[in-house]
């Protein structure tokens, strides 16, 4: 027998997923969210990989979740406690003095000027405008982009309100926005900085978790938007949730159940039901079915398209579409239990253990960026892979106070790439232990003696990511964030207003506009979509 | 006392004998000045080796704007293009070769995958709405975002109802091609490997990027765009060669009264008070003319020939950071005989078309991977033409002359010189002919080898780029050269750019020397309206923003 007893049904419980499910039982649905796992949050987890040692399974820092929304979910009542460092990120080099990005860009501007005062003065001027562009970014995000068919009044209105933001800009930074947006980060970065190194640390947040590399057009979108709503700057946010990234989750979790939404875990859904182009509630993996007039997939388009619609419902051209979903990952995630702090070369004092506060980078130069991410373009993982690690640890001691006695007192989450989700020979589950291998070799070019410090590891490849996360092709961003899949045709053209192709059927992830990330906001746009559809039908 | 015109166009390339043309047809009293002994620019046909002629440079022609043809009558000054019929690719041990017979491509591809065949199909008809959709841009004045003209937003705005009345298909189809890489885009319809790769090819002719690379795919659209008599998709060389058409361009603009001159290199555009007066030649003779228009790229325009100073900064930095990295060379053969391909031996029909060496995507990113890291190619894209099967008069009887495109050859060499690496970068394209037509090499009696340095010099193409700077998304349209400028005047006034540096870009297409001439002639028509208007505005005039207006020559240190 059916249950009925639901307004909406989110299906995955990845953090868009719970944001939607709270605006909407906020806005007075009768909402459940169902998770495949046993916790809540997706890529927002965290994992205990030894005795006492807990460490941000995939996300590492959550300074891109949008203010407006924790303050509409009130989060910090519900228990989100947020550490923002004064670092932000250092970049160590080989054979070279390590790069600070601090949060404040006078401070970094006053530490390149002992190398370069040019980079000093371009460092200000292009956070300024990476600031600027930034806040036009933002504004596009927070809007349902328009049906390029038949622009409705509110399109027009949510242009107007970009629009102004753009004109505020000036004439110069304007033409600049529209010169930018589309070109690659290393040709924008090598317009202002002489370091070869600087170029390399910030080209990195252009490349983070998607297939592009330096020289690849519109990696510099990629950088803005990253900066988009936020006080990252050309730094880049770096701040933590107390307690790991699943904080954040639980915390929206609890938000969302004080409002009256109902959370189910290890519920996975097995298919959408339908009924003449109109959906009509979900089947289970149990078998059980439960009813409810708006489906919204958390999911990413693919699995939701092709995995959870029938076929005939989905229409062949369509389904060629959704076929063509651009969201093979390159990312991999290996994160470490560590006996002690290691020394990191050029940052051996006392002193300059504050500068490891933020993200460590090991990427070293813009031809190296360029050549990891070449490798993956023919299905290998390059031999020295671009690394963005943190020791949350070091913010948050409490993440290892259980693991004193198994000896460990750090733990270190290392993002790695690029690694490929389709391997041209071999298969993932063969060389996971490479892969582990690979980081900590790579690490030791920085930290010589890390290995020695591994008391327990955790190795995460894309197909890792698929299995257990449920992002298909391994992509946590549930698609590339490159031109082609932006704005209006994100996920596909005409299908970018988070309502789908059956009636009652909506899109609230990562896969919709304005993409991945701990933003919250593709959850926030739909609920508001959805929502109003809901008043205009009851 | 020195000689006084109206307008006088720097550069005989094919974009300045274009305005010129149609300067003089508008009633201006017109010159041309052209370094070289030869008209043409990159589009000349020159005896390279006795007996043999050669399209030194650009080879071959299917975007020439039709209404130039009409306009000039160009037909009527002697241009006659032949049709290059086909693409042949061949492999190992196949060969993949489709023709102008659609039937013939269908049976070959079908050949290979059955379902790429119904692809190619579809797409094809895909890409001809595409094409018909784009064309349009390729006529417009780009409009400043920051100063819209509801003149040049007229257009603009019925594109965009055009586009909004598109089926969602061919909508999504635009997205991606301005938007995706040859390779990413491709991937959706077919399997074939060889056909993707031969494909991309258009998609990185003359950029720094490779089929893998977001950007790339637009140029595809290229390839349907070109219209010989209104028969789209066709290909063709100009008979005596691509300077066959700079000369029947040349021709109709002195039967319209234009004079044109050559060996008269221009070393200085003339600047009074911000208004571009005239130029002086090597020989120091000054010519006076009322408006200037350079078809020289943009660094030769404004950094070289502009006496320093005369811009202000932002707008120099602007020059600076548009980018050109040449990314192509050229190889010209003359052969005794014609090459044999193991994969289909024999003369025959598949020779008389594009040769294409692009085996495989994999292989063309591989090339442009070299590049990236700073040499040229070991395996090169070779894209291949024999025009004495069309034109046998290019050659001595019973021999001939080939010409191969190349890509890459970057233009900053991370080792060595080009002066050094020429020969080797030679001997790269000899042999990846060689692995699949062995004679070759014995056939070869004289060879000519380009490298981008070489084609700056000769050619004056910056960074031997034969676009004249990239066609890249942050340099196209409204952002070409400089943002604020796409409208072909420059912060100088009286002073207009008229070559590919400007909308829409290069390729033997002439649409920006048309564009500018007819620029120039509107504000000439409009030039009483502006003297009525007050100081300040007149300034405002041709974009030139607070940013970019030239400084009086008293304010100049």
């Amino acid at each position: 027998m059916t249950e009925r007893r639901y307004d909406a049904i989110v299906v995955g419980g990845g953090h868009n997923g719970l944001v939607c499910a709270a605006y909407l039982a906020k806005a007075g649905l009768r909402a459940l969210v169902l998770e495949k796992r046993e916790h809540v949050g997706g890529g927002l987890a965290t994992s205990e990989i030894a005795p006492g040692a807990r460490v941000p399974a995939l996300a590492h820092t959550v300074g891109r979740f949008r203010a407006s929304v924790a303050r509409d979910l009130d989060l910090y009542s519900h228990g989100l406690r947020l550490v923002q460092p004064h670092v932000r990120a250092v970049s160590l080099r080989p054979g070279a003095a390590p790069i600070t990005l601090w949060g404040d860009p006078d401070q970094t501007a006053s530490e390149l000027a002992r190398t370069s005062r040019h980079d000093a003065a371009a460092w200000l001027e292009l956070d300024r405008r990476v600031r600027a562009h930034a806040g036009v970014l933002d504004r596009l995000m927070s809007l349902t982009p328009p049906d390029p068919a038949s622009p409705a009044l509110a399109d027009v209105l949510g242009a107007l309100r970009v629009g102004l933001r753009y004109r505020g800009l000036g004439t110069t930074d304007a033409r600049e926005f529209l010169r930018v947006l589309p070109m690659p980060i290393a040709d924008l970065l090598e317009d202002h900085f002489d370091t070869d190194g600087l170029r390399a640390a910030v080209a990195t947040r252009g490349m983070r978790f998607t297939s592009l590399g330096p020289r690849s057009a519109g990696s510099t979108q990629v950088m803005l938007a990253d900066s988009a709503g936020n006080d990252g700057g050309l730094a880049g946010e770096t701040v933590y949730a107390r307690g790991g990234p699943g904080a954040l989750a639980d915390a929206l979790a609890s938000a969302a159940r004080s409002h009256g939404a109902e959370i189910r875990t290890s519920a996975e859904v097995a298919a959408i039901r339908e009924a003449d182009g109109r959906t009509t509630g979900v089947a289970l993996a149990s078998g059980a079915q439960i009813g409810a007039d708006v489906v919204v997939g958390g999911v990413d388009p693919k699995r939701l398209l092709l995995g959870l619609i029938d076929p005939e419902a989905l229409g062949p051209q369509l389904g060629w579409q959704a076929g063509n979903l651009r969201l093979d990952g390159v990312t991999a995630k290996v994160n470490l239990a560590l006996s002690d702090l290691p020394r990191f070369t050029g940052l051996e004092g006392d002193a300059d253990r504050d500068r490891l506060r933020g993200r460590i980078l090991v990427a070293p130069d813009v031809g190296y960026l360029d050549r990891a991410a070449d490798a993956a373009k023919y299905g290998c993982t390059s031999g020295e892979p671009w690394l963005e690690a943190t020791i949350p640890s070091l913010v948050d001691p409490l993440l290892v106070d259980g693991g004193a006695k198994a000896g460990i007192r750090h733990v270190m989450s290392v993002l790695l790439q690029a690694a490929p989700y389709k391997l041209r020979d071999g298969d993932w589950d063969a060389c996971r232990d490479e892969l582990g291998d690979l980081a900590i070799r790579t690490l030791e070019t920085v930290a010589p003696g890390i290995g020695a410090l591994v008391t327990g590891r955790q190795v995460l490849t894309p197909i890792d990511l698929e299995r257990d996360y449920g992002f298909s092709g391994g992509h946590p961003f549930h698609g590339e964030p490159s031109l082609d899949q932006w704005f209006a045709w994100r996920p596909l053209l005409g299908w970018a207003r988070y309502r789908m192709p059956l009636e009652g059927l909506y899109l609230c992830g990562a896969g919709a506009h304005p993409g991945g990330g701990v933003t919250g906001t593709p959850g926030r746009n739909a609920a508001r979509e959805i929502v109003a559809d809901w008043r205009r039908r009851n | 006392m020195p000689q006084q015109y109206d307008t006088v166009v720097i550069g005989g390339g094919h974009n300045g004998l274009v305005a010129a043309a149609y300067l003089a047809r508008g009633g201006m009293k017109t010159l041309v000045l052209e370094r070289r002994h030869v008209l043409g620019g990159a589009a000349v046909t020159e005896e390279v080796f006795p007996g043999f002629r050669f399209s030194v440079a650009s080879y071959v022609v299917s975007l020439l704007r039709p209404e130039i043809i009409r306009d000039l009558q160009l037909p009527r000054h002697g241009l006659q293009i032949l049709p290059l019929d086909g693409t042949f690719t061949p492999l190992d041990k196949d060969y993949l070769w489709r023709t102008d017979d659609h039937g013939q491509s269908m049976r070959e591809i079908r050949r290979w995958n059955a379902a790429d065949a119904e692809a190619y199909e579809e797409y094809g008809l895909l890409m001809v709405e595409m094409a018909r959709f784009i064309k349009p841009i390729l006529g417009i004045v780009p409009l400043d975002p920051q100063r819209p003209d509801p003149r040049e937003a007229m257009p603009l705005a019925g594109l965009l109802r055009t586009f909004s009345k598109l089926p969602r298909r061919q909508q999504t189809a635009f997205v991606q091609l301005m938007t995706m890489s040859a390779a990413d885009f491709l991937d959706q319809w077919f399997e074939t490997d060889p056909l993707k790769a031969t494909m991309s090819a258009s998609g990185i002719i003359g950029t720094f990027l490779g089929v893998r690379s977001p950007g790339t795919a637009y140029v595809l659209l290229h390839h349907y765009m070109g219209e010989i008599d209104g028969a789209f998709r066709a290909w063709g060389i100009p008979k005596d060669g691509t300077g066959g058409i700079s000369n029947a361009i040349a021709q109709a603009a002195r039967s319209f009264g234009a004079e044109i001159r050559t060996e008269a290199p221009v070393v200085r555009i003339e600047v009074r008070d911000g208004r571009a007066t005239g130029v002086v030649l090597e020989s120091g003779e000054e010519i006076h003319a009322t408006t200037v228009l350079a078809s020289t790229d943009a660094k030769v325009t404004f950094l070289d020939l502009l006496e320093a100073g005369t811009l202000d900064r932002d707008f120099e930095d602007g020059v600076r950071r548009f980018r050109f990295r040449g990314s192509s060379g050229k190889v010209n053969l003359a052969l005794d005989g014609l090459p044999d391909f193991t994969c289909l031996p024999g003369p025959g029909e598949h020779l008389r078309g594009a040769i294409s060496m692009s085996p495989s995507i994999d292989y063309m990113e591989g090339a442009y991977d070299d590049a990236k890291a700073g040499s040229f190619s070991r395996r090169p894209y070779v894209d291949v033409v024999i025009p004495t099967l069309v034109d046998p008069r290019m050659a001595p009887p019973g021999k001939h002359i080939m010409s191969c495109f190349v890509q890459y050859a970057p233009y900053d060499l991370a080792e060595g010189t080009w002066d050094e690496q020429r020969e080797p970068f030679g001997d790269a394209v000899v042999d990846v002919l060689a692995e699949r037509a062995p004679n070759i090499r014995d056939l070869i009696l004289h060879r000519q080898v380009l490298t981008p340095l070489d084609i700056e010099r000769t050619l004056g193409l910056t960074e031997g780029n034969i676009f004249q700077g990239e066609l890249t998304l942050e340099q196209l349209f409204f952002s070409r050269p400089v943002p604020g400028y796409a409208r072909f005047r420059t912060p100088v006034r009286d002073l207009w750019l008229c070559g590919s540096s400007a909308h829409p870009g290069g390729g033997i297409m002439g649409a920006p020397g048309r564009i500018a001439a007819l620029e120039v002639l509107r504000s000439r028509r409009t030039e009483t309206v502006r003297a009525w208007r007050p100081r300040w505005r007149r300034n405002g005039e041709g974009g030139a923003g607070e940013a970019g207006t030239a400084l009086p020559a008293e304010a100049q240190a």
